[in-house]
């Protein structure tokens, strides 16, 4: 069989074409050494799911590298604080490294307790925190006893797997082993949700929310877009979890079944369709008449709001293709709404995914379709020179190979700039790909010295 | 003043070694940057480069993880080597050390030695290791390394060049073309110790992905032995030049960063000195086109209070400047601790009556405060300096590194007489904008916002 694209031996398997055989890559394999990798590192893992939690300090334990280009990236959106934009850290020294960074860790807990009175201080470690042995756990209970404010160890040290995922679980269990259940609510419904998994990116939570409360659900927290830590303290009174981040959140949603017996339900706010089965999805599960008739009423509305809207946008779009190279969720969570807007799926990728997500990416795709994993810079410039695609969906570092290459990118990561979920989302987002396929810029010849006759 | 907070940092001004290695890197022809660490510090390295300068940027990891950390990480290194030379074939390969390898006491240079055994008899890329510890000291001391390893790993003697050797720091690709264009007009030859001037501000075109096939060139790197001078605009980066000094006696100047009228006069003078060269017409008039556009700006700066952040050399360089142009220096701030920076601003101060609060080793937190306390007009810095300017009402005027929520961070002009022009241009229109209504009158705002403030505190109630 030819290969996907020429690379190492060692990573053709990671790339398969739908309906060849198996249709999934071999994957959550340690990355080649010395190729440029598109994943990170733990730490950023358990930092990216934890860092929307918008009342509480996020301190990086750690020299000032780990800080300093993670803070304020996440694209996170808050209705309240913006304690969470801080860049925090202990800033180790050679000093410290040699002498143990236990009491300055100690002391800037403190001290940023008495500068903000956060809701909680999440201590993350990092590579050299867990190689000199910092017992970060005995420190924060310390401080945690002394100060009454929550200081919560995550053990995120960045080198512990090669897959980020861990760190996504690393986060995960944090809010499982200090946060979860600490907490009693003043009230509880029949209907308690929390909402699992969504992070407010661009703001998206502020799509999905009006429209779960419309049923007449009660949501009790948000894990973790546009969430104050002592909501999610209680989030172990709901009756469901409703996960859309499946990627990162599935770990946590799982783990609250296991622990509290509280069901999950998959739902999926990108696109129509998917927003309709969705609501329907979670009326179904309360089974309760009067919710489902809301329901349906609220479908309706929204699915009137937003008719014709997409025309113009959907008439420049039709038929055109696109590649989507994310960082798991969106490799399957996207593929229908491109549908609806009459485009085609015609790769599929992520940087992290383990064998479950290839399963779902496999079942949502059709046959024909690209599958990759990890694909390295070389390999998706490869990829997009090869199979050139009208649409790139992928993160910040994988948008100017994209667009020297001449292809039209949209970023979906951390610097998506409209809100995409729900029924007004779906506008968004239509009128944003719409904004990248269709500008006339791409149409410019892209030779060097193209336009030019002379010599 | 009382201060509040000793051990924590909040929202820091530095950054750590191997990103002001990678950035010296980035200027090298056909060269492969390789992190010995983790994916997530050449991903989030990447990640902050990209944003910045709107170009695809290539480094490789060594993919640390917990087995290589337990047994050590020379299988790891040997195969990132392997594989670079293999695939990509660089000219140079340029690894360096990162927190997690410096700690676990990784033997950079044994491994290589032992991996240029392995492959005796293949064609292999030069291996340069760096050794780039994070948590000493910031970014800077990373570029500065990283000048030194090159230079001392490939500058050979042979016969003279009667060339300048340009240790830059880290500039736009603008200004480092601005330095450029300066010593072409002089009619100096040189080599840029390193030039991003191409590589990172490249046009739309698919042969920019991959090697880079501008910036300087491993030849030029190894001639900088047989130069006449090497002249480091970044004084924090000079051990390269000291080196050479030493070596192959070629002669090592210290600063300026040619940064408005007296330090471009001093980097001309400089210049000259070294290569007997005489100024010609042409830089005369661009010097007096900038002094040209400072006059015409000066009703509109004077006493315009300016608090300045980002790198030691910028920061004390734009000081000089703002303060020729008749402004008020009220702050200013750098996340490197750094005596060199210290004392330039207190001869700045001293020569232009000046009395700005200075800020060495310093994070934005701190920055903030003082600010509230001396007061600004505008903040000179990069994206970071946004939501303290949104807070005071203040304009930002956006240069340095990281800029990620505006256009043309590549294409920011400040160095040289040109730039300089093209600086105090559109610093004095941000002032307009944002200061004088569009028939040109002045807005009350500022009076506005103190006694907004004033009356907040009580003081007139």
């Amino acid at each position: 069989m030819e290969p996907v694209i020429e690379t190492f031996e060692s990573r053709k398997s990671h790339m398969c074409v739908k309906g060849d055989g198996i249709s999934i890559p071999v994957c959550d394999k340690a990355s080649l050494p010395g190729t440029v990798t598109q994943r990170t590192c733990v730490y950023g893992g358990a930092r990216i799911v934890l860092m929307p939690i918008t009342d509480s300090i996020h301190l990086v334990h750690g020299p000032i590298g780990c800080a300093a280009c993670t803070w304020d990236i996440r694209g996170s959106k808050s209705s309240r604080e913006d304690l969470y934009k801080k860049g925090c850290s202990t800033d180790l020294h050679e000093t410290d490294i040699v002498f143990g960074g236990e009491k300055k860790l100690y002391e800037t807990i403190m001290e940023l307790n008495k500068l903000y009175h956060p809701g909680a201080i999440f201590v993350y470690a990092t590579c050299v925190a867990g190689i000199i042995g910092d017992d970060i756990k005995a420190v924060c209970k310390k401080a945690e006893e002394v100060t009454g404010c929550r200081v919560i160890p995550v053990q995120s040290e960045g080198y512990q797997n090669h897959n980020k995922t861990k760190g996504h679980w690393i986060g995960g269990d944090a809010l499982l082993d200090y946060v979860i259940g600490t907490k009693e609510p003043e009230k509880t419904t029949p209907f308690d949700i929390n909402i699992v998994g969504e992070f407010n990116v661009a703001g998206d939570l502020w799509g999905i929310k009006p429209l779960i409360e419309a049923m007449g659900i009660n949501i009790i927290s948000t894990l973790t877009g546009d969430s104050h830590v002592e909501e999610i303290a209680q989030a172990h009174r709901a009756k469901l979890n409703i996960v859309q981040c499946q990627k990162s959140s599935n770990y946590v949603a799982k783990k609250m079944e296991e622990r509290y017996g509280i069901p999950f339900i998959k739902v999926n706010f990108f696109g129509l369709e998917q927003t309709v089965n969705s609501l329907r999805d979670i009326a179904d599960f309360f089974g309760d008449t009067e919710m489902i008739e809301r329901t349906e009423e609220i479908i309706a509305d929204g699915l009137k709001e937003v008719e014709h809207k997409t025309d113009e946008y959907k008439k420049r779009l039709e038929g055109k293709t696109v590649a989507l190279y994310v960082g798991g969720n969106k490799a399957w969570s996207l593929v229908r709404a491109f549908e609806e807007l009459g485009m085609d799926v015609m790769m599929s990728g992520t940087k992290n995914g383990i064998k479950e997500d290839y399963e779902r990416i496999k079942e949502t795709v059709k046959d024909g379709t690209i599958i990759v994993d990890d694909a390295n810079s070389t390999e998706l410039a490869r990829l997009l020179k090869k199979y050139k695609p009208n649409l790139l969906i992928s993160g910040a570092k994988e948008k100017y190979i994209s667009l020297k290459l001449g292809i039209p990118f949209c970023d979906f990561n951390h610097d998506r700039i409209s809100a995409f979920a729900g029924f007004k989302g779906f506008v968004s987002f239509a009128k944003e790909v719409d904004a990248s396929v269709s500008s006339p810029v791409f149409n410019l010849s892209s030779e060097l010295g193209g336009g030019l006759n002379g010599t | 003043m009382e201060h509040d907070k000793k051990f924590s940092v909040v929202n820091p001004s530095k950054m750590c070694q191997p990103m002001g290695a990678v950035q010296a890197l980035l200027g090298v022809n056909d060269t492969m940057p390789i992190i010995h660490g983790s994916q997530g510090c050449s991903t989030y390295i990447r990640f902050q480069l990209t944003r910045h300068f709107r170009e695809p940027i290539d480094v490789a990891s060594t993919s640390m993880s917990e087995k290589t950390v337990i047994y050590g990480g020379e299988f790891n290194l040997m195969k990132a080597l392997k594989n670079v030379s293999e695939k990509q074939s660089p000219k140079m390969i340029a690894v360096t050390s990162s927190c997690l390898t410096e700690t676990i006491g990784e033997d950079m240079e044994g491994i290589i030695e032992k991996f240029k055994d392995a492959n005796f008899d293949k064609n292999l890329p030069i291996i340069v290791p760096i050794s780039t510890p994070s948590y000493v000291e910031s970014h800077v001391e990373g570029y500065n390394r990283t000048i030194k390893a090159l230079v001392e790993n490939l500058a050979e003697s042979s016969t003279p060049n009667g060339k300048i050797n340009i240790i830059n720091g880290i500039l736009s690709p603008a200004d480092v073309k601005n330095v450029k264009q300066l010593l072409n007009d002089l009619n100096c030859p040189n080599i840029m110790l390193t030039d991003t001037s191409e590589n990172l501000d490249a046009p739309l075109s698919e042969e920019t992905l991959g090697l880079y096939k501008d910036g300087t060139t491993i030849e030029e790197i190894q001639d900088t032995a047989n130069s006449l001078g090497t002249i480091s605009i970044s004084k924090h980066a000079d051990s390269a030049a000291t080196f050479l000094e030493q070596k192959y006696g070629v002669k090592s100047v210290s600063g300026p960063l040619p940064l408005g009228i007296e330090n471009t006069d001093q980097f001309v003078n400089n210049v000259c000195e070294l290569t007997g060269i005489e100024v010609p017409e042409s830089v005369k008039k661009d010097r007096g086109r900038l002094l040209d556009a400072m006059v015409d700006a000066h009703s509109y700066n004077y006493h315009r209070k300016v608090a300045i952040f980002g790198d030691p050399d910028f920061v004390s360089g734009m000081t000089r400047f703002t303060s020729e142009m008749g402004m008020t220096p009220t702050v200013v701030c750098t996340g490197a601790k750094s005596n060199k920076f210290t004392e330039d601003i207190g001869l700045i101060a001293s020569q232009k009556g000046i009395d700005p609060v200075v800020l060495a080793g310093n994070d934005l937190y701190d920055m903030h405060r003082e600010i509230k306390d001396a007061g600004a007009d505008i903040l000179i810095g990069n994206s970071y300096g946004a939501s303290i300017a949104e807070e005071e009402k203040i304009p930002l005027f956006r240069v340095g590194f990281p800029i990620f929520d505006r256009m043309g961070a590549q294409r920011i002009s400040t160095l040289g007489y040109n730039g300089g022009t093209e600086f105090v241009d559109r610093l004095t229109n941000t002032l307009l904008d944002f200061y004088y209504d569009e028939a040109g009158y002045e807005l009350e705002k500022s009076e506005e916002i103190i006694e907004e403030e004033l009356f907040a505190e009580g003081e007139f109630v």
